[in-house]
């Protein structure tokens, strides 16, 4: 119960986050959307798998994937926004 | 949890379609990143309710590999612009 209600939410994070990738306006307003949302809504899922039945053996491979993606998410965003921002892309203009 | 799968499958293709379009390439370099995040939550779900922990450690393979091979194609676009 729990964990299906946990998965949920999580999906609905990152239903919202895929709006955002493809409404949104610039690559940055986009990087703010799939960076946070993505990362909060796959954590939630496999915080829900891994409350899922119990402690198993299986939960250690799933924390190790949790821990890694909370480390590497922020990473990439920023490794991505920095590589726009160097090569001297601006976003679009307020309308 | 089939609910959502299906919810990540469409997630998948509509972040295809941003990765296709995207007008700069840093835009599909991100539409790149977040379909390999949805395909890591959809792998490690499947994993769990078809009871096939091999599939995990698949898991934790391709997330290795798709951070790695993000990381290298910002910091080589920071270089060529993407145009190369």
């Amino acid at each position: 119960m729990t964990s299906t209600v946990l998965a949920l939410i999580g999906a609905a994070f990152v239903a919202i986050g895929t709006v955002g990738i493809l409404r949104f306006r610039d690559i940055y307003s986009r990087l703010q959307a799939s960076g946070v949302a993505d990362t909060f809504g796959t954590s939630l899922i496999l915080l829900g798998l891994i409350v899922r039945d119990g402690w198993q053996s299986r939960d250690a491979a799933l924390l190790l994937l949790l821990a890694f993606l909370v480390l590497t998410g922020p990473i990439v965003t920023h490794s991505i926004a920095k590589s726009a921002f160097t090569r001297g892309y601006r976003g679009e203009e307020d309308r | 949890m089939k609910i959502v799968e299906i919810a990540l499958l469409a997630c998948l293709v509509a972040t295809l379609w941003r990765l296709l379009r995207g007008p700069t390439p840093w835009d599909r370099l991100l539409a790149y990143n977040a379909a390999s995040n949805r395909v890591v939550a959809l792998l490690a779900v499947v994993a769990i309710v078809a009871n096939q922990s091999m599939l995990l450690d698949v898991t934790v393979v391709y997330v290795a590999l798709s951070f790695l091979g993000i990381i290298v194609l910002a910091r080589s676009m920071e270089r060529t612009g993407g145009t190369r």
